[in-house]
């Protein structure tokens, strides 16, 4: 078996652009995405808004101001700029939205009288326009329960001090100040009722991706981009059966005294070893890149590694099956698309429709990438791990097995 | 004898597999069949092969001897019969009637990305040697196929020559006492195809026992000691080359070609004395007997008065070739 080994490494050895592609392919097109989604800082998604504010007014500063507060500050980065700049950085597609103030604005908003607030949005893209639009939507439904509320006082706000004063009496804000604080306290048991105790039910995929807390969302494309490579180096093992059938060693191995089943674990395990590397080698840098817990690092090359191994375990039994080598490939290239695709490897899970997702996560590599996925966060328990290992080493042995029997039983004398 | 061109064995090695097998059927066939579907590849198939000589399964292609080859070496499950190498039977001994068997594919069966050494390493240890012994058996193989000083060049960039002398190394590099030869000079150019034939004689001069098929008459009559010859799946004939000349009874065989009626030539044919008539029909008729050259006229003379029109004419000497075409009608080529 060992000899087996010891071949085909050299084999691989001296055969490095088909090593070079099954990692190529998968780390050119991950990077891609991960460099497409921010790469390592993982910023999210923020929309630039233009405000062209010719009001100038405390309302229309107020609501400019509140474009960029806290966790609305995350959604949108907020820009004054005067309308022609405004409209020549929209025209160039450099921006989410434009949005004009008008003159008057905050006069009417305080009078409760009609004004309109004009927003252009950039139609090459989809969801950060909307989300300015609907932020803009609840600030405007937002002034109408404010007037509700506070109009009286608002308005003698917006008409001034009187005539004869430059400036409101301080007993005039102290009395508004205090007719205010009357009203929080009147509603302040409906804005924070006790009676109703809202309970908030997390879905599990959703609850994950808060307990990631400052890890980038894009360390979840880590798990695919290295389960793909393991799918096309599977591939490639699994042909190497077929050419050593078309090269006509695998009949001389027939003849020798060696059984086909040592003959195969030594495949088996070059391949394994070779899988090992590479979970090295890829999470190593992914672990490095992404400046992740280190403490994980072994437990996931392992499941890696094992996943490989089972992966390989299942290509080389669809090479067996088939009856050429060319059917071979096709078969194995047919499977093994919509596994990346379905299994996570593309698209993460939560970025799936459900139906997908739920489909994806029942693909030998989609379950493989979720377990990987969850050791990398630190996020399992070591008990569902190590049954996890048990049917990841249940399912190779059985693959193997087959394999083995149909080695004998046909494919070798081919 | 063996003395004579060993380089590489000691005299004192080889008398001990001398006397050890003297006398003992290393490759011993008894009733072999083989069927696949409808069609009997190998029919009834027996024969021994003894160490130190060797025996040659002559036939065209198609005619059984791959299948014959593959069963013995354990790569099909005979249908029928059996088979034994060294004692041991290859379906239920199956490891051990291969420990000491080697095999030369008609197809080469090599690793190009590999070395030769690194190919003669491999197949040794498959093999179940190692260390040392290994070592010195690549070296010494690497020798006798004249690749010493390329041997660590991978073999992708050997010429076809080059090829089949490793392929032929490879089935030697653990010493076997049986060698079975599939047609390893299929495709191979005349130089190269001397060079292999040596190779062949010498293992057999080293006491090994070698079964070579080829369908390359004139191959069989230099190498062979020992020879059947098979076409559908089964011997036709068996012997030793002098045995089997003898039994074309040193006729000529004439071959004509031309137009005949295949129900007037037999009589027409008759009056004549000592002629056989081995084949004929409407485009081309065999006959054997002796002197042919001085029978031509009047074996023409008689065809022309039944309307035989004869375009060409051949004549040959007996040989294997000859006796094919007695036995089968058909040339061995065909």
């Amino acid at each position: 078996m060992w000899q087996t080994v010891l071949k085909d490494w050299r084999r691989q050895r001296r055969n490095p652009a088909e090593f070079l592609i099954w990692l190529g392919i998968p780390l050119l097109i991950g990077g891609l995405i991960i460099l497409a989604s921010g790469g390592k800082s993982g910023p999210s998604p923020q929309a630039h808004l233009l405000v062209v504010d010719e009001d100038n007014s405390f309302v229309s500063g107020f609501l400019v101001g509140a474009m960029s507060q806290e966790e609305l500050g995350g959604l949108i980065r907020a820009e004054v700029v005067d309308q022609e700049t405004g409209r020549r950085t929209m025209a160039d597609g450099k921006a989410s939205a434009l949005l004009i103030i008008p003159d008057g604005f905050g006069d009417a908003v305080l009078k409760e009288e009609s004004t309109t607030l004009q927003l252009l949005t950039n139609p090459s893209q989809i969801i950060l326009p909307g989300i300015v639009e609907e932020t803009i939507s609840v600030m405007v439904d937002g002034s109408f329960y404010l007037q509700r509320l506070l109009g009286d006082e608002l308005r003698i706000l917006a008409n001034g001090p009187p005539q004869q004063m430059s400036t409101f009496a301080d007993a005039f804000i102290a009395n508004m100040g205090v007719k205010i604080n009357h009203i929080i306290g009147r509603l302040v048991d409906y804005f924070d009722p006790l009676v109703i105790q809202l309970e908030k039910v997390v879905p599990e995929a959703e609850q994950q991706q808060e307990e990631e807390g400052d890890i980038p969302w894009s360390v979840a494309f880590v798990p695919g981009i290295l389960l793909m490579s393991l799918l096309f180096m599977s591939q490639g093992l699994g042909n190497d059966l077929w050419q050593e059938r078309d090269q006509h060693t695998l009949r001389r191995i027939v003849v020798s005294p060696q059984s086909v089943v040592a003959f195969l674990s030594g495949k088996v395990v070059a391949g394994t070893c070779l899988m090992c590397c590479v979970s090295i080698v890829g999470l190593t840098l992914g672990y490095a890149y992404f400046a992740l817990n280190p403490i994980t690092l072994p437990l996931a090359i392992a499941w890696t590694t094992c996943s490989g191994a089972m992966l390989m375990a299942l290509m080389m039994l669809i090479q067996l099956l088939t009856t050429s080598q060319r059917a071979g490939n096709i078969m194995t290239l047919i499977l093994i698309f919509p596994l990346i695709m379905l299994g996570g490897s593309f698209f993460p899970f939560e970025a799936m429709p459900n139906w997908m997702a739920a489909v994806g996560r029942f693909t030998p590599n989609g379950w493989a990438l979720l377990q990987l996925s969850q050791i990398i966060r630190q996020d399992f328990e070591l008990s569902r791990v190590a049954v996890g290992f048990l049917g990841l080493g249940l399912v190779s042995m059985v693959l193997f097995v087959i394999s083995a029997w149909r080695l004998r039983r046909g494919f070798a004398q081919g | 004898m063996c003395s004579l061109s060993i380089n590489h064995a000691s005299v004192a090695e080889l008398s001990i597999i001398h006397t050890y097998y003297r006398g003992i059927s290393l490759i011993k066939v008894e009733g072999l069949r083989k069927q696949y579907g409808d069609i009997m590849a190998v029919d009834d198939v027996s024969f021994t092969a003894e160490p130190g000589a060797i025996f040659g399964l002559l036939g065209p292609n198609g005619a059984g001897k791959t299948t014959t080859i593959s069963c013995i070496s354990g790569l099909l499950k005979p249908g029928a019969g059996r088979v034994s190498v060294l004692g041991h039977d290859v379906v239920t001994d199956g490891p051990a009637s291969r420990a000491k068997l080697g095999v030369v594919p008609q197809e080469l069966a090599l690793y190009e990305d590999l070395s030769a050494r690194e190919n003669l390493d491999y197949w040794g240890a498959a093999y179940g040697m190692g260390g040392a012994a290994l070592k010195r058996r690549v070296g010494e193989v690497l020798e006798i196929v004249g690749l010493s000083d390329r041997a660590k060049e991978p073999v992708k960039k050997y010429s076809g020559g080059m090829k089949r002398r490793l392929n032929f190394a490879c089935g030697i590099v653990h010493e076997p006492q049986a060698l079975l030869l599939d047609e390893p000079t299929v495709g191979v150019d005349p130089q190269s195809r001397v060079k292999l034939l040596d190779l062949v004689r010498e293992q057999a001069q080293r006491g090994i026992c070698v079964l070579y098929t080829t369908h390359y008459m004139e191959e069989a009559e230099s190498l062979c000691d020992q020879l059947a010859i098979i076409d559908h799946g089964q011997i036709i004939a068996m012997g030793t080359l002098a045995e089997l000349r003898a039994m074309l009874q040193e006729r000529d065989l004439l071959r004509l070609a031309g137009a005949f009626d295949p129900a007037a030539v037999p009589t027409a044919l008759a009056p004549l004395a000592d002629i056989e008539l081995v084949q004929v029909d409407a485009e081309s008729l065999t006959l054997a007997t002796t002197q042919a050259s001085q029978k031509l006229s009047r074996i023409f003379t008689v065809l022309s008065a039944v309307g035989a029109d004869i375009r060409e004419t051949v004549l040959s000497q007996p040989n294997l070739e000859s006796l094919f075409i007695k036995l089968t009608g058909r040339e061995l080529r065909e």
